[in-house]
C-alpha cells in the first residue's frame, strides 16, 4: 500500500469534524474489507484515512421513535447475533449471513456495505424493500433520505466528501412487516450475488389481498432498484402462485442485467423471475405464520 | 508513524510502524510471527486469519493501528512447549493438511467456532471454514479433525476411525 496518514476518530462528532477538515483528501475507514482492498490496488491513495471503527455511538441497534435504528458501524456478525433483528427481521440476518465469510463479516459493517455502493451488495435489497432511511451527518448537521435514493450509480452514493453515513432506520410503519431475502451466488462463501432479491408485503386477510408489496433487486442494474411495476401488479391482488409468477416475469423485465464472466444477462433475467416469485412467496409464508402466531 | 500496543498471544507488544502497515505485516515483519500467511492479500483466502478479541478476522484487511489495544491470538499462541492444542493434534492425526499453507488460518477459524459452539454440526463447520481456502486436498479431513477435536475438548474419546 502507498503511504497515507491515519487518524482514529473517537466518535461520530469527531469524525465529522475531521471530515470537515480534510474533505475530499480523506477516506473513511470502517471495517476495511472494501477500503483496504481498494487502497492496495489504487495508484493514488488519499492523504488521510479517518478510522471510525472505534466510534461506539455508531454501533447501536435500537428501537427509537422513528423505527429500528442500526448504526452504520454495526458489523454483519452483530446483525446476525442481534436478538432484536433476529426477532423482527430474520431476512436481515439471512442477508448478512450471505456476505463474504466469517472473517469478512466480523470486520465488515452495514454502513460500509452501503457506502461502497457495489450493485451486488447483499445488505441493500432487504433494507430497500423495507423503505429504510439513511441518516447522514455533515458540517451542516443531520439530513436523511430514502436508502433507495442514496444509491446514485455503481460505487456511487449521495454522500458528499465531508459527510458521514451514521445510521440506517427502518421506519416505524414497517416494523414487523414480513420480508424475505434470497441470494443466488455461484457458491455459498465468498461469492458475489448473480442476483439478490427481497420482497416485503402485508396481507388483508379478510379480502385475501396483497397490500403494500415492495420488491428490491440487486446485482441486475447500476444500483439496487425497486421493481415498481411488479409491485403495482401485486397491489390489491390475491396472492396466488400464478400472480407471484407473473410478478417475477414483470420484475425480470424491469431490470437491466449485464453479461459478465459470472453469468449472462439472459440467465440473470431467468433468476430474477424465479427469485422474485420465491421471495414474494417467502414473505407471504411469513405473513401467514405471523397471523397464526397472533391468532 | 502509528504507535501500537497490543496483546499478542498473552504478551504485551509495542511497535511504531507506518500507518499503512497491516496487522499481518506487523505480526510477520515486526514480531516475527510468520504463522499467519500472506495469500491473496484481499480477504478471500483466509491464510492470514488471526483471532482478534475472540473473533477470526483477515489480518491483511486490518491496519496495525486498528489492532491497538486489542488482544490477538495467532497460531503460535495455540500450543504450549510440551502440548499441541487438540485441534493441532487432530489435524496431525487425520493428516488433514498437505502443504500446510492454509493450516494456521483453518485451525484458528476452527478454534473460534469451537469456543462458541462446542458441538458444531457439519454445516456449521463448513460455514466457519467458508473463508479459508485449501487448494491441496479439500475439506473432508479437516471437518473430521474438527469433530475429533470437539470431542476431545468436550472430554469425550476421539472417533476410533482416526
Amino acid at each position: 500500500m502507498r503511504a497515507f496518514e491515519y487518524i482514529a476518530a473517537k466518535d461520530s462528532r469527531h469524525a465529522v469534524a475531521l471530515l470537515a477538515e480534510y474533505g475530499a483528501a480523506a477516506k473513511v475507514l470502517a471495517g476495511g474489507t472494501d477500503l483496504l482492498v481498494e487502497l492496495k490496488a489504487a495508484p493514488h491513495v488519499p492523504q488521510m484515512v479517518i478510522d471510525i471503527s472505534r466510534a461506539e455511538d455508531l454501533q447501536n441497534i435500537a428501537l427509537t421513535d422513528e423505527g429500528l435504528s442500526i448504526g452504520a458501524l454495526v458489523t454483519h456478525t452483530a446483525i446476525m447475533r442481534s436478538p432484536l433483528i433476529r426477532e423482527m427481521f430474520p431476512a436481515l440476518v439471512d442477508a448478512a449471513h450471505t456476505i463474504g465469510a466469517v472473517q469478512t463479516r466480523n470486520l465488515g459493517t452495514l454502513g460500509g456495505n452501503l457506502v461502497t455502493g457495489v450493485p451486488s451488495m447483499d445488505s441493500g435489497p432487504t433494507l430497500v424493500a423495507l423503505e429504510a432511511l439513511v441518516i447522514i451527518l455533515g458540517p451542516a448537521g443531520r439530513r436523511q433520505l430514502p436508502l433507495a435514493d442514496f444509491f446514485t450509480g455503481p460505487r456511487k452514493t449521495a454522500l458528499k466528501p465531508d459527510e458521514l453515513l451514521a445510521e440506517i432506520v427502518i421506519p416505524k410503519k414497517n416494523l414487523g412487516k414480513p420480508v424475505h431475502f434470497l441470494k443466488f451466488g455461484l457458491r455459498k462463501g465468498q461469492a458475489l450475488a448473480l442476483v439478490n432479491v427481497a420482497a416485503s408485503l402485508r396481507v388483508d386477510w379478510d379480502k385475501q389481498l396483497c397490500i403494500a408489496p415492495r420488491i428490491a433487486l440487486g446485482a441486475v442494474a447500476p444500483t439496487v432498484i425497486r421493481a415498481t411495476q411488479a409491485e403495482a401488479y401485486l397491489e390489491g391482488r390475491a396472492i396466488t402462485p400464478e400472480a407471484m409468477a407473473e410478478a417475477g416475469r414483470i420484475a425480470a423485465g424491469e431490470a437491466k442485467p449485464i453479461s459478465d464472466f459470472r453469468a449472462s444477462a439472459g440467465y440473470r433475467r431467468d433468476l430474477i423471475a424465479v427469485l422474485t416469485q420465491r421471495a414474494v412467496d417467502g414473505a407471504y409464508a411469513l405473513a401467514k405464520a405471523k397471523r397464526d402466531q397472533e391468532a | 508513524m502509528a504507535n501500537v500496543t497490543l496483546n499478542v498471544n498473552g504478551e504485551t507488544r509495542t511497535a511504531s510502524v507506518p500507518p499503512e502497515t497491516t496487522l499481518l505485516k506487523l505480526l510477520r515483519e515486526n514480531f516475527n510471527l510468520t504463522g499467519a500467511k500472506l495469500g491473496c492479500d484481499v480477504g478471500d483466502c483466509g491464510a492470514c486469519t488471526v483471532i482478534v478479541d475472540g473473533k477470526p478476522v483477515n489480518a491483511c484487511l486490518m491496519l496495525a493501528g486498528q489492532a491497538d489495544g486489542r488482544e490477538v491470538l495467532t497460531i503460535e499462541g495455540l500450543a504450549t512447549q510440551d502440548k499441541l492444542h487438540p485441534l493441532q493434534k487432530a489435524f496431525e492425526d487425520r493428516a488433514s493438511l498437505q502443504c500446510g499453507f492454509c493450516g494456521p488460518g483453518v485451525i484458528l477459524s476452527a478454534k473460534a467456532l469451537l469456543d462458541e459452539i462446542p458441538s458444531p454440526s457439519v454445516p456449521e463447520i463448513r460455514d466457519a471454514l467458508s473463508g479459508n481456502l485449501c487448494r491441496c486436498t479439500g475439506y473432508t479431513k479437516m471437518i473430521e479433525a474438527i469433530q475429533d477435536a470437539a470431542r476431545t475438548m468436550r472430554g469425550e474419546p476421539a472417533d476410533k476411525a482416526a
